[in-house]
């Protein structure tokens, strides 16, 4: 980035501050404060938002909220500070009523076993495929407590969500009958440890059984609205 | 001498940092190169994602209009998609967002199309947050800092027809909206339509109220700011010293902005790496050297199953890849003080995210990435680049049929030689 390269884009045209009157002069000093304390501003925020909690960033996390969020937020954390080491499963199934007014329940679906089928072979794995699932379970897990029940807004926001992606992949018609009630439930299965270490670990599956959800118009697709 | 000495050299100093930060808007070819990442990260997805695309931002998606609005109503996340749950208007968004993505990577009128780009990102990325990854983080940070940079003096269309112009006598020519250079006109007929169409569109938008008291005023500045810079630049062409000067200033404020934010761009990325390196640092799996392991056996990460559990089997290979991401993450900062360190360093950083692409299945993500490394590729190796690229592209016109020997495109942008880099200096700079 030497002289030479910038001349190319197109320097002829600049005179530099030496050459401007004083008035001129004190705006853009003006404007390199205000260009200074912006960006300093900004960096510390951000910072503040990445790093791990601290003397600081406890005694300003409401600024550094407020400032950050919703879009400077910076979130991604799959491998650190350790990577995810659990395989987790999310399994739903469904009673379904018959036109001859008998129900049935249906056996467990696994849906992420279906994601990871599309993700197989697939050097360009989709959103749909590859996150949504994935990451609506991690957000009903977030919002709820041990025992099923939601947390707030965002709790009965991830439950609904995790409703309708169920019953997109459902459809309303299940087994020849339709669906009236979905049940989920996760199953996480840790990765064994490598073979080449001495290493020993349980590896059986834990299973979460959520209750029953009674399915109406607005958990279909064409009920979003 | 004496007790001046310090003083006299601080100012010396202070003062020609100044001359650099406001006569020139530093790193032509590094923000060009992350503005063409950025554009084609985005684009490519969004093709890609054409097929779902309902299912992933549509009214209908499962993450339903009606959720995202009482998920946005608590967190003021900006999204025009929040304007109508019609259908009709999520698929002009939509395709607003690819012709946004498609003109920022050419570099057409890309001070407008930098805007229109990151009003594309926020409004799908804000509608459906749980459908994201790192990957659309990044593009969602850098879609932002794109709209302060002068990131289309090299490589775009911009440039061309600023250069074109320039060809035909400079003064009245159909400019560069992007250009630092000469005074003359900017943006031509084509500017000021589109500024026109834009200051139609926002008028519209914020008589009916789409917009909150924030947003509002930074796209009415923005909107001034460009309409002040096409009238400064056409006043300046015929007007006395005042209103060349006042041009002067408006030039300055520019590559002022565009260096600032360029600084923020880099040091963004260093955190990025930092904080990543400092939080596996306390990872347990990081320091027993088997993290790499896991990812590999992670079901919604492993397209070929084959490939991961061959790496995953080879102990030492595991061992080297976990410890030398670590030690990479954690000195990326650090080694930009050393211009050699720093490249080799890069080198390894793009190569790790280009194996992630194929290995964990996260393409958009890591070319993200690789977008955002490059504010720090050096300039010389991007001149190199540039010239390749025109010679092939050339070669691949002579070869279609009709395309006949025909006058060469001028090429985009290239110093008539290339660029010697002084052999020592401050590593981020290059």
């Amino acid at each position: 980035m030497e002289p030479a390269a910038h001349q190319a884009p197109g320097g002829e045209g600049m005179r530099g501050i030496a050459a401007l009157s004083l008035p001129a002069r004190i705006f853009v000093a003006i404007s390199v404060a205000v260009v200074t304390v912006g960006i300093a501003f900004h960096v510390a925020m951000v910072f503040l938002q990445t790093a791990p909690d601290n003397t600081i960033s406890k005694r300003h996390g409401e600024l550094v909220d407020s400032y950050v969020y919703p879009e400077f937020e910076r979130n991604w954390k799959l491998f650190a500070p350790n990577p995810l080491q659990q395989n987790v499963a999310v399994h739903a199934r469904a009673t379904v009523a018959k036109p001859d007014g008998d129900t049935e329940t249906t056996g467990w679906i696994n849906l992420t076993a279906m994601d990871g089928e599309a993700i197989h072979g697939n050097p360009a794995p989709s959103h749909t495929q590859q996150n949504e699932l994935r990451r609506a379970w991690e957000f009903y897990v977030d919002n709820h407590d041990e025992k099923g029940k939601p947390l707030g807004l965002r709790g009965r926001l991830s439950e609904q969500y995790i409703k309708r992606i169920v019953m997109l992949r459902f459809g309303p018609e299940l087994n020849g009958g339709s669906v009236e009630r979905i049940q989920v439930r996760s199953v996480i299965t840790p990765v064994a440890p490598p073979e080449w270490s001495d290493e020993r670990a349980d590896v059986k599956p834990r299973y979460a059984v959520q209750p029953w959800w009674q399915v109406t118009s607005a958990d279909l697709p064409g009920g979003g609205k | 001498m004496g007790v001046e000495g310090p003083r006299v050299r601080i100012e010396r100093c202070v003062s020609r940092g100044l001359s650099r930060v406001t006569a020139q808007a530093l790193g032509p070819y590094q923000t060009a190169i992350v503005r063409i990442g950025f554009g084609a990260a985005w684009l490519l997805f969004l093709l890609r994602e054409w097929p779902h695309r309902q299912e992933l931002y549509g009214p209908d998606s499962p993450w339903s209009w009606g959720l995202a609005r009482q998920l946005i109503d608590t967190n003021d996340a900006f999204t025009v998609l929040m304007w109508s749950s019609s259908d009709s208007w999520f698929q002009l968004v939509y395709l607003v967002a690819v012709a946004a993505a498609a003109a920022v990577l050419v570099g057409w009128h890309t001070r407008a199309a930098t805007v229109l780009f990151m009003v594309g990102v926020l409004s799908l990325q804000n509608r459906s947050v749980f459908m994201g990854d790192g990957g659309d983080n990044i593009i969602h940070l850098m879609a932002m800092y794109l709209v302060f940079t002068r990131c289309a003096q090299v490589w775009s269309l911009d440039a061309r027809r600023a250069k074109r112009a320039d060809g035909d006598g400079g003064a009245d020519g159909d400019g560069s909206g992007d250009g630092s250079g000469p005074v003359r006109t900017v943006g031509g007929t084509g500017g000021v339509v589109l500024w026109a169409v834009f200051g139609a569109v926002l008028l519209g938008s914020t008589v009916a109220g789409g917009f909150s008291l924030g947003w509002a005023l930074f796209y009415w500045a923005m909107w001034a700011v460009h309409g002040l810079w096409w009238a400064v630049n056409r006043a300046a062409v015929r007007g006395g010293a005042a209103v060349r000067e006042m041009r002067d200033v408006c030039d300055i404020l520019a590559n002022l902005a565009h260096n600032g934010v360029l600084l923020v761009i880099m040091i963004e990325v260093c955190l990025v790496y930092s904080t990543a390196g400092w939080f596996k640092i306390q990872g347990t799996r990081w320091q027993d050297g088997t993290a790499v392991y896991y990812p590999m056996n992670l079901d919604y990460f492993t397209p070929w199953p084959e490939l991961s559990h061959l790496l995953a089997g080879n102990g030492l290979m595991i061992f080297l890849v976990t410890y030398g991401t670590v030690a990479t993450q954690v000195a990326f900062p650090f080694t930009l003080l050393n211009r050699r360190a720093k490249n080799v360093l890069l080198t390894f950083m793009i190569l790790e995210h280009l194996s992630i692409a194929v290995l964990l299945g996260l393409p958009f993500f890591s070319l993200a990435m690789i977008a955002a490394d490059a504010v720090f590729l050096p300039t010389v190796f991007l001149v190199w680049l540039g010239r390749r690229t025109t010679a092939l592209g050339g070669r691949a016109r002579r070869l279609m049929p009709g395309g006949g020997p025909r006058s060469p495109e001028p090429a985009p942008e290239q110093p008539a030689e290339a660029p010697k880099v002084p052999a020592s200096g401050p590593a981020w700079r290059s």
